[in-house]
């Protein structure tokens, strides 16, 4: 861009936009870039006593070990396959759910419905965890009771016990909370779809269904791929503390995800270089995510992040 | 313009403050103090420090009668916080990172890496000026305590004892069982395994529910965590050998052995496996937090459990506090996997060295610090630490010997009471188990065996009287003379994964945490258990790596023991 023969001008047009980004730059800097020279304890045997500066380098042993080690491969299976249930269900769930909501008739109970679907988004994870295992409870559980009235099962299934059902319920726990949350913006998205469109698909003999098709969804395609990508880039960030305190020794082999790990090493072992090492391929990886995301979207010529 | 060049310049001024800030933390230089009214109305000022204990525990309110009483005569007060909602290893690695203590910690199982840390000071540099400290132990105890470094950084704060010891409760691990199954079945001797089972399976069937109607529980295991002891250690136990945590050792020969394979082992967790199977145990078990654990216990539908009693005490006071579950209260039963085999649940306090309190690098006032230990050690305030005041809290007879009233025993019973009006400053250094320093009484009410059986609900004293004894220590065989070695667990719980055997160590861990439940409720008992045992010889090389490390460290004690 320093090729730009107004460059100089422009820089002197803007002074002020540049001038008002500076606070915002200096945040970034101060919060995001300067603690990632932390990331030197990866490559080091770092011991709080010695300090950056004299603690011993050893290369790339740390990722080494990481690698080596099924429970850490585990770990990035079990965040991986969270992170897409969450994908797939965040993403479907909240469209529905606006798509829904967009139908319906009566105000009043549109604006109810929609005030009660996002309050539990202001839940803290701790009383989430209260509810879900109130709800899963063999005795006297809503979910088992509700099963066994209506004969699906004999006897109460032992929800949190089994490794089967652990990922699930953590997905389900995360829509349960955020569906209401999520769908504001599609539904914002939707009510600047001109409603002329959809008045010339009834004239035409559209359904109610068809007009979804053919104008809602279309409507919603560039608000659902931008989200899409940044939530791809969150595949990794699925969450540390649902799965910490739903977890269990039962579930423990598909309950662990690299959040957990690495507080586990890094803060309970003291081992904080394997932590940063398991930190930073965390990063790298949703980086590479989001690029991947990006770039598909921009090959079927559709709108992208960059 | 010029209006913004200098909102520009003001924004630079924040940005630079903020970052400022960021970097260079100065902290404040002056000890914290604070006023505190004395009985007649004057207000004196207190220095005031903080601590961090790495266990769970009550918080002290503002205000706290005994605190600011302590305060008043001492001139110092402590602000104690506890651990919440963190394993102890989280919260004292969250520390490490920031360089930030409060003035006193007591790390727990994280006591390891902060020695490691260089986040202590050494007590023994200070301590020439403050002999209620240096004379708390023995020469030969602080031999034991030292740092590889020679310094001492921690006091360990328990197993220390006046005079004699009087230990009333048992405040260890124990197979617990209801008075109210006992009193159902006529007060019968319980001495296996199979008899305990037996006894809950029995009353179970002839008391499915409670007065009010909610279902029994037979059988609890609390499975959360480091609190897995509950499930996993039994098996020494059962075999007659002390609670030495990480193995058993051999009396003769001074082996240590693993008792994650014997025969017992497999004895037992076939045992849980039936039960579970039957009924008897609760199905939501291992999926049980801590705090639904202790909810479900407070209820006084559990029959029985293997657990530590103070891991266990705050249950036990909210039915206690109920008034309705008197008869669902805790003894000990002192059971062994086959008759014939001497079991040795109780133990006398060991003095376990791989925790204590100590003095933080960012304490301000080291000797202020040590002072304040020492005081709380002098003998007036060791009274008011654990009896509390005079008239209010017990009275005091002619011939010196401390009662309580009725009203008394149950302030000392219940959680609020005690949070507004007493203050034991229980994880500073303390004489926990003997005598008074008066020579007449027991250090404190669960100390003093007239009291404590006379604050005893009946329904636990009908037990007591059927069973001939007046303490929960009696239920229990007399604890025989420590050996050199015990307890080892303060051996393993110092263990890190920087060494070979550290790593097996938490290895071990892993394996256990992740089979052991499973093995407790598979269909199939035996293939599960061999799936276990392959498993754990796979991936721990206890044999050839845990062992050897135990048997050196048996070697070195029984060797410092004898003075050499």
């Amino acid at each position: 861009m320093f090729k730009d023969p107004d460059f100089g001008k422009k820089l002197k047009n803007q002074k002020a936009l540049l001038l008002l980004s500076i606070p915002f730059v200096v945040y970034v800097l101060i919060f995001c870039y300067v603690p990632l020279f932390g990331w030197i304890m990866a490559f080091q045997k770092y011991k709080p006593n010695l300090g950056f500066t004299k603690s011993q380098f050893v290369g790339l042993d740390n990722f080494k070990f990481l690698f080596r080690n099924k429970d850490f491969m585990l770990c990035v299976r079990n965040t991986l396959m969270m992170g897409v249930i969450n994908l797939v269900l965040g993403t479907i769930c909240p469209i529905i759910f606006a798509i829904l909501l967009s139908e319906f008739r009566f105000n009043m109970g549109k604006k109810f419905v929609q005030t009660v679907s996002y309050l539990p988004h202001f839940l803290s994870m701790i009383i989430l965890t209260g509810i879900v295992f109130d709800v899963l409870s063999m005795e006297n559980g809503t979910l088992n009771k509700l099963l066994m009235g209506i004969g699906v099962v004999d006897k109460p299934i032992q929800w949190l016990a089994e490794p089967k059902y652990f990922w699930w319920i953590v997905g389900f726990a995360n829509r349960w909370k955020e569906t209401g949350w999520d769908s504001i913006i599609y539904l914002a998205a939707i009510t600047s779809i001109n409603p002329d469109l959809y008045e010339a698909a009834s004239i035409d003999g559209a359904g109610r269904m068809r007009r979804i098709w053919h104008i809602t969804l279309p409507g919603l395609k560039p608000t659902i791929l931008i989200l899409l990508i940044m939530n791809v880039g969150n595949v990794l960030n699925v969450g540390f503390e649902l799965q910490y305190l739903l977890g269990n020794d039962l579930v423990k082999s598909v309950a662990q995800t690299i959040d957990i790990y690495v507080l586990n090493y890094g803060i309970g072992k003291g081992n904080y270089s394997i932590g940063v090492a398991a930190g930073i391929f965390k990063s790298l990886v949703s980086i590479i995510l989001v690029f991947i995301a990006n770039t598909s979207a921009k090959a079927m010529g559709e709108e992208s992040l960059y | 313009m010029r209006r913004l060049k200098r909102a520009a310049a003001g924004l630079m001024a924040l940005a630079m403050i903020v970052g400022m800030s960021a970097c260079g933390k100065t902290g404040e230089k002056e000890q914290k103090t604070d006023t505190v009214k004395t009985a007649d109305g004057k207000e004196v000022e207190v220095k005031v420090f903080s601590a961090f204990f790495a266990v769970p525990g009550n918080e002290v309110e503002e205000g706290n009668v005994v605190q600011d009483k302590i305060a008043e005569k001492i001139g110092a007060k402590c602000e104690m916080e506890w651990l919440v909602g963190q394993t102890a290893e989280e919260a004292i690695g969250v520390m490490i990172a920031g360089g930030e203590y409060p003035d006193f910690v007591d790390a727990s199982s994280g006591m390891k890496s902060m020695v490691d840390a260089g986040a202590f000071i050494a007590i023994d540099e200070l301590w020439d000026n403050y002999p209620n400290i240096k004379n708390f132990y023995t020469e030969a105890e602080w031999n034991s305590i030292r740092a590889e470094d020679g310094h001492i950084y921690i006091i360990p704060q328990f197993g220390k004892t006046w005079d004699h010891d009087t230990t009333c409760v048992h405040n260890d691990e124990a197979f617990w069982i209801q008075t109210r199954v006992l009193k159902w079945a006529g007060y019968p001797k319980i001495e296996t395994l199979d008899e305990y089972f037996d006894l809950i399976e029995r009353y179970i069937e002839a008391n499915p529910t409670m007065p009010d109607g909610t279902p029994n529980i037979g059988y609890e295991i609390l499975c959360d965590d480091w609190r897995y002891f509950c499930l996993e250690n039994a098996p020494f136990f059962l075999d007659g050998y002390p609670n030495d945590g990480c193995c058993i050792v051999d009396r003769d020969t001074h082996q240590a052995i693993d008792y994650n394979t014997t025969d017992t082992a497999k004895r037992y967790f076939k045992k849980l496996n039936e039960e579970y199977k039957k009924g008897i145990v609760d199905q939501e078990t291992f999926t049980m937090k801590y705090d639904a654990y202790i909810s479900k216990l407070s209820t006084g539908r559990v029959c029985g459990m293997v657990d530590q009693h103070w891991d266990f005490n705050d249950a036990e006071l909210a039915i206690k506090a109920d008034g309705n579950l008197d008869d669902c209260t805790y003894v000990p039963v002192g059971i062994t996997i086959d008759k014939g085999v001497e079991e040795h649940w109780h133990a006398n306090p060991a003095l376990d060295v791989s925790n204590g309190v100590g003095i933080t690098v960012s304490c301000k006032d080291p000797e202020g610090a040590m002072k304040f230990m020492n005081d709380l050690l002098d003998p007036e305030i060791l009274t008011l630490r654990n009896w509390g005041i005079e008239g209010v809290n017990y009275n005091k007879g002619e011939d010196g010997v401390f009662t309580r009233t009725e009203e008394m025993r149950a302030n000392a019973n219940e959680q609020t009471y005690i949070n507004k009006n007493l203050c034991p400053y229980a994880y500073f250094p303390n004489y926990s188990n003997g005598m008074d320093h008066d020579g007449v009484n027991g250090c404190d009410a669960n100390h003093q065996a007239t009291e404590f059986y006379e604050s005893l609900n009946d329904e636990i004293k009908e037990c007591f009287d059927a069973y001939g004894v007046k303490t929960y220590v009696e239920m229990l065989n007399a604890a025989p003379e420590n050996e050199a070695w015990y307890p080892m667990w303060s051996y393993s719980n110092a263990l890190t994964t920087d060494t070979p055997e550290g790593l097996v160590w938490t290895e071990m861990a892993n394996v256990k945490h992740e089979y052991l439940p499973k093995v407790c409720i598979a269909d199939d008992f035996d293939s599960a258990w061999n799936e276990y045992l392959t498993e754990y010889k796979n991936k721990c090389d206890v044999d050839g790596t845990l062992l050897p490390a135990f048997n050196k460290e048996i070697q070195r004690r029984i060797d410092v023991a004898a003075g050499k």
